[in-house]
C-alpha cells in the first residue's frame, strides 16, 4: 500500500531547461530597464577619461618615455582602454553574478528558488551566463566607442585569441562571484565581501597601471587574481602586436586558475546552503 | 441613510509650530538633527561597512597616485608647473581628491535619501509629519558630510604617512571658507537630484552618470587647462571647479586677497542658484509625485 | 472648520473627491509592434484610466469610530492617502480637522496619526525607542516631551521591556504595535488608520482593535479605519461606509446597513458535488429571490461548496432550492436560515463578495 496520501507529479523539464528559464528571466528584467543598458553599454569607459586626462596634464601629450620603461609602450591611452574594457567584466562578475543571490532575498523569491526541486547548480549557470550575455554585448559597445574615440586598433586577427582569454577571464571571475554568492547566504553583509574584492581588483590588477609599479607584495597579491593575466595577454595581442603563443604562460595560469576558482565557488556554495538551511537564515538580509 | 447630528462638536486645536517663527525654525533644525542622528544610528549597525566605507576614499585615491608616478617616472611634473605653478603631483591630486567624498554627498547621499525611505518603507510616514521635506534630505546631507569628513581626515593621514604633502598652513583658513561655500551649494545640486530620485526609478543612473560628469569637468585630478575651452565653461558651473582651483591656490602656491575675493564671490553666486534650483524642482517634482500618488512605490 | 446645517463640526469631510490613475501595460519586448486600440467607454473616459475614487463625498463627525469597508483595489488605501496629503486628488477637496488638504496640508499633518497595516513601515535597525524618538522629533515635539511620551506609548503597548531591542527582532504584530504607537505620538485629534490588522494573528489584532476602540472612547480620537475584514467593521465602528470601485455605495450604522436586508432572511446551504451552473437554475426557480450567491470551495480536499440565497421568507423557496440541489445530485450537509451580515449587505449593494481575502467575486 502507498503510504503517500498524493504522488506529486513529475514534469518532463530538464536541468537545461532551467537554465534557459534562468537566462530569459534575467534579460527580461534587464530589457525592462532599457535606461540601465545604455549606461552600462557607454558609461564604463568614461569613467578613464580622468587618467586620460591626467596623463595629458602631467607629461604633456599622450606618449610618457617613464611609462614606457615599464610597461612597454609609451602610448598610456589604448594601455587605459583596454583596462577599462576588461575591468566591466569584473564588475558585472561581482556585482551581477556574486550579488544575483542578495538579490533575490531582497525580492522575497530566494526561498522559492532554494525549495524548487531542480539542482540549484544549473541556476547558478544560468545566472551566470545571462550575466556573460550582458557583459560581453556591453563589452563590445564599449570596444565600439573605443576604437572610434580612443583610436584603438584591433586587427581581425586578434579577434579570435581576445575572446578566448575574455572566456577564461570570465570563467575564473564567476568561480570568485560563485564563492560571493555562497557567502551572500550565509553573511548578511556580503555587500561589504563585495566592497573588499572590488577595491583588491581596483588597487592590485593592472587596470591602470603597470603590475610592476606596485611594490613587491602588491605585485604577489596582484598574480592572485585572473584579471591580471587576462590583461597582460590582452594588451600583448593589442598594443604589442604579438601573436598568440607569446602569451602561453598567461593562458595556462588562467586555465589553472579557472578550474581551482569554479571548483572552490560550487563546492562552497553547495557547502553553505546546506548550514544555512539548517540556521534557518537562508533569505535573511 | 446618514443621521443628522445635533450636538455640536468643537474641532481640536493642534500644538504645532508652523510658519516663519523661531519655535518652527527651532523644531526644523532638530528634525535635520535627528535625522542625521538617524542615518548614524542606522549605519553604525552595519560596523564592518562602516568601516569598508571609511578607508574607501584612500582605496580610490592610490590609483591616481600611483598611475601619476609611473606616468611621471617620480613624483614632480614640469608640465603641471607650466599650467598650475607646481609640480608636485602627489599634493596636487590629494587636494583634489579631498573633495570626491562630498561629491558623493550631494549626488548620491542626498540624492538617494528619498529613494532609500522608500525602499525602507518609511517615506510615507515621513511625509505625514508636519516637519518639512526639505528638512530630511539636509539631515542625509549632514550625516554624509560628517561621514566624508571623518574619511578624509584619515585619508589625509595615511597619504601623509605614506607620500608626504606639501601644503601651506596660511592657507588652511580660506580652505576651509572655500570648502563650506562648496558645500551649500553641493546641497542644492543634492536637493535637485534627490527631487529627480522621486521620479525616476532607476535614479540611480542619473546619479552615477551626474557623478561620473563631474568627476571628469571638475580640475580633480587634472587642471582645468588640459580641458577644451567650451568644457572648461560648463565646468564653471559646477561648484567644485572653482572651490578646487581656489584650495590648490591657497594651499599649494602664494595667494592674493583678490584670488580669494573672486573665488567667494564665485562660489556665492553659484550657492544661491543652486538652492533656488534644487529647492524649486524639488517642490514641483513632490506635486507632481504627489499627483501620481508613486510615494509608497519603489 | 467646517459645519452642517445644524451646527454640526466634521472631523473629516470630503466634497467630490476624485482620483485617477493611468494604467501602465506592459506588452513584452516588441510591444511596442503591438497596435493597441483605443476604446472609449460610454461616459467618455478611456479604458486606460482606473478610476480610484470618484466623487467620494463623506463626512466623519468628530470622536467617531468611522469604518471604510470594501475589497481589494477598492480605493480605501487612496482615500487615505488623499487626506494624509500624500496623494494629490485629481477633483474635489476635503478637510480634516477644519484644514483644507490642499492649501493647508502641514496643519492637516500636525493633525493626524497614521499607521497603515504591513511589514516595512518603520527602521529595521534601530529600536521601537530610537524610530519612535525620531519620528517624534519629525511632529516637532521638543525633546524632553518626547522622551516622556515615547515611555508612556511604550508602556501602553506593552513593550516597555523590549524598547532596546531593534525593530528586526520584533514579530509582526509587535511591529504594528510600534507603528500606533507612532501614529499616537504628537496626540493627535484624528487617527487614520489603514487596514491596521493586516496579516496580524488573531491574539494580536483584538489586542489592537481593543485599543483602538480605546482611543475612540475614552480619548476622544476620531478614528478612520479601513479594512477588508466585515467582521471587524461590524464589531468595531460607529459608522461604516461601503466603498465598491471608488464609490461611496452606502454609508450608515452597522445595525442599519444589516437592517437593509432585514427584511430578507438569509439561506445557506453547505453541500458537496455543487454544479458549476447551479447560480442560474436557481434563478429561474426562484424569480423573486434577490440575490444567489455559489462560492465553490475545494471539495477534493475537503472544504465544501456553499450557496447563499437572499429573498423574502425563506419559507417560500427553500423548499425548491434543497429540491433543486437533490435533482442535480448535490450532497446537502448543512442548512441554516439566519441574519444577513455586513457581507451580504455588500453583496446585495454592489453584487459581487466580499471574501475573507478581500478579492471581490461575482
Amino acid at each position: 500500500m502507498n503510504p503517500r496520501k498524493h504522488t506529486p507529479k513529475t514534469f518532463s523539464g530538464t536541468n537545461y531547461s532551467v537554465v534557459w528559464s534562468e537566462i530569459v528571466k534575467n534579460i527580461k528584467i534587464l530589457l525592462a530597464y532599457p535606461v540601465v543598458i545604455v549606461f552600462w553599454a557607454i558609461f564604463p569607459v568614461f569613467w578613464f577619461l580622468p587618467f586620460i586626462f591626467q596623463g595629458e596634464a602631467f607629461v604633456g601629450g599622450l606618449q610618457s618615455a617613464s611609462f614606457a620603461e615599464i610597461a612597454g609602450t609609451p602610448n598610456y591611452v589604448p594601455f587605459l582602454v583596454v583596462g577599462a574594457f576588461l575591468n566591466s567584466y569584473v564588475l558585472a562578475s561581482l556585482w551581477g553574478l556574486g550579488e544575483s543571490m542578495r538579490r533575490e532575498a531582497y525580492q522575497g523569491t530566494l526561498d522559492y528558488l532554494l525549495a524548487s526541486p531542480c539542482n540549484k547548480a544549473f541556476i547558478l549557470i544560468g545566472k551566470a551566463l545571462s550575466e556573460s550575455i550582458n557583459s560581453t554585448l556591453f563589452a563590445i559597445s564599449q570596444m565600439v566607442i573605443c576604437v572610434l574615440f580612443f583610436g584603438l586598433e584591433i586587427t581581425i586577427g586578434a579577434i579570435m585569441p581576445i575572446i578566448f582569454i575574455i572566456v577564461l577571464l570570465i570563467a575564473g571571475l564567476y568561480g570568485i562571484a560563485l564563492m560571493l554568492a555562497a557567502l551572500s547566504l550565509q553573511y548578511k553583509q556580503s555587500h561589504d565581501i563585495a566592497h573588499v574584492l572590488d577595491y583588491v581588483f581596483y588597487i592590485f590588477t593592472p587596470v591602470r597601471y603597470p603590475v610592476q609599479s606596485l611594490p613587491f607584495w602588491g605585485q604577489l597579491i596582484s598574480k592572485l587574481l585572473p584579471l591580471t593575466y587576462a590583461l597582460i595577454a590582452v594588451r600583448s595581442i593589442i598594443i604589442m602586436r604579438q601573436n598568440v603563443f607569446f602569451i602561453y604562460q598567461e593562458m595556462l595560469y588562467l586555465l589553472v586558475m579557472d578550474a581551482l576558482l569554479i571548483f572552490l565557488g560550487f563546492y562552497l556554495f553547495n557547502w553553505v546552503e546546506k548550514k544555512t538551511k539548517k540556521s534557518g537564515t537562508i533569505s535573511h538580509f | 441613510m446618514e443621521k443628522t447630528c445635533t450636538e455640536h462638536y468643537e474641532l481640536r486645536k493642534v500644538p504645532c509650530p508652523s510658519g516663519f517663527t523661531l519655535a518652527n525654525l527651532k523644531a526644523e533644525l532638530r528634525a535635520i538633527w535627528e535625522s542625521n542622528v538617524k542615518e548614524w544610528k542606522i549605519e553604525l549597525a552595519y560596523p564592518i561597512s562602516f568601516l569598508r566605507s571609511l578607508i574607501e576614499p584612500i582605496v580610490f585615491l592610490l590609483p591616481f597616485l600611483l598611475y601619476g608616478l609611473v606616468l611621471v617616472g617620480g613624483r614632480y611634473s614640469e608640465n603641471l608647473k607650466q599650467l598650475v605653478g607646481t609640480g608636485d603631483i602627489v599634493s596636487f591630486i590629494f587636494v583634489g581628491y579631498m573633495i570626491m567624498g562630498f561629491i558623493g554627498t550631494a549626488v548620491w547621499a542626498m540624492g538617494f535619501s528619498i529613494r532609500r525611505e522608500q525602499w525602507f518603507g518609511t517615506l510615507e510616514s515621513i511625509y505625514t509629519t508636519p516637519t518639512s521635506r526639505l528638512s530630511l534630505v539636509l539631515g542625509m546631507a549632514l550625516h554624509s558630510t560628517m561621514h566624508q569628513s571623518i574619511g578624509t581626515l584619515l585619508e589625509f593621514t595615511v597619504i601623509y604617512t605614506v607620500f608626504g604633502l606639501a601644503l601651506k598652513i596660511q592657507g588652511i583658513l580660506p580652505t576651509l571658507v572655500v570648502f563650506a561655500l562648496m558645500m551649500f551649494a553641493l546641497y542644492g545640486l543634492g536637493i535637485f537630484v534627490s527631487a529627480l530620485g522621486l521620479v525616476l526609478k532607476e535614479g540611480w543612473i542619473v546619479a552615477e552618470g551626474l557623478h561620473s560628469i563631474m568627476m571628469i569637468l571638475s580640475p580633480v585630478a587634472y587642471p582645468l587647462a588640459v580641458l577644451p575651452n567650451i568644457v572648461q565653461q560648463i565646468s564653471l558651473v559646477f561648484p567644485t571647479t572653482p572651490a578646487l582651483m581656489g584650495m590648490r591656490s591657497f594651499l599649494l602656491k602664494d595667494y592674493t586677497m583678490e584670488m580669494v575675493g573672486n573665488v567667494f564671490l564665485h562660489l556665492l553666486a553659484l550657492d544661491i542658484s543652486w538652492i533656488i534650483f534644487g529647492v524649486a524642482i524639488f517642490y514641483l517634482t513632490d506635486r507632481y509625485v504627489r499627483g501620481r500618488g508613486a510615494l509608497g512605490k519603489y | 472648520m467646517v459645519y452642517d446645517s445644524v451646527d454640526e463640526a466634521y472631523s473629516i469631510q470630503t466634497v467630490n473627491l476624485t482620483k485617477l490613475f493611468k494604467k501602465r501595460r506592459h506588452f513584452g519586448i516588441f510591444g511596442f509592434l503591438k497596435k493597441r486600440a483605443k476604446e472609449k467607454e460610454s461616459s467618455g473616459r478611456e479604458k486606460d484610466i482606473t478610476v480610484a475614487l470618484d466623487h467620494v463625498n463623506v463626512n466623519i463627525r468628530s470622536e467617531e469610530l468611522f469604518g471604510l469597508l470594501g475589497p481589494n483595489g477598492a480605493g480605501k488605501t487612496t482615500l487615505v492617502k488623499c487626506l494624509s496629503t500624500t496623494l494629490l486628488p485629481d477633483e474635489g477637496t476635503a478637510t480634516v480637522n477644519g484644514f483644507d488638504i490642499l492649501k493647508q496640508a502641514t496643519m492637516v499633518r500636525s493633525s493626524i496619526g497614521l499607521a497603515i497595516g504591513g511589514e516595512r513601515t518603520l527602521y529595521w535597525k534601530l529600536t521601537a525607542k530610537d524610530n519612535l524618538m525620531y519620528f517624534a522629533s519629525l511632529y516637532k515635539i521638543p525633546r524632553n516631551h518626547a522622551k516622556e511620551r515615547v515611555d508612556e506609548l511604550l508602556e501602553l503597548m506593552g513593550l516597555s521591556d523590549r524598547a532596546d531591542e531593534r525593530l528586526e527582532d520584533y514579530s509582526t504584530g509587535m511591529r504594528q504595535k510600534v507603528a500606533i504607537a507612532r501614529a499616537l505620538l504628537h496626540d493627535p485629534p484624528i487617527l487614520l488608520l489603514d487596514e491596521p490588522t493586516l496579516g496580524l494573528d488573531p491574539t494580536f489584532s483584538r489586542q489592537i482593535r481593543n485599543l483602538i476602540r480605546e482611543l475612540c472612547k475614552k480619548e476622544g480620537k476620531t478614528v478612520l479605519l479601513t479594512t477588508h475584514y466585515m467582521e471587524e467593521a461590524d464589531e468595531m465602528c460607529d459608522r461604516i461606509a461601503i466603498i465598491n470601485d471608488g464609490k461611496i455605495v452606502a454609508i450608515d450604522t452597522p445595525t442599519n446597513l444589516k437592517a437593509m436586508v432585514k427584511e430578507t432572511e438569509l439561506v445557506e446551504v453547505t453541500c458537496y458535488n455543487l454544479p458549476h451552473n447551479i447560480e442560474d437554475h436557481l434563478r429561474a426557480l426562484c424569480p423573486n429571490v434577490e440575490v444567489i450567491t455559489a462560492l465553490h470551495g475545494e471539495e477534493e480536499k475537503g472544504n465544501p461548496s456553499r450557496i447563499k440565497i437572499m429573498g423574502g421568507s425563506a419559507e417560500k423557496y427553500v423548499g425548491t432550492v434543497v429540491d433543486a440541489l437533490h435533482k442535480k445530485r448535490a450532497r446537502i450537509v448543512n442548512l441554516r436560515i439566519g441574519v444577513p451580515t455586513l457581507e451580504d449587505v455588500f453583496i446585495k449593494l454592489t453584487g459581487a463578495k466580499l471574501t475573507e481575502g478581500g478579492s471581490p467575486e461575482e
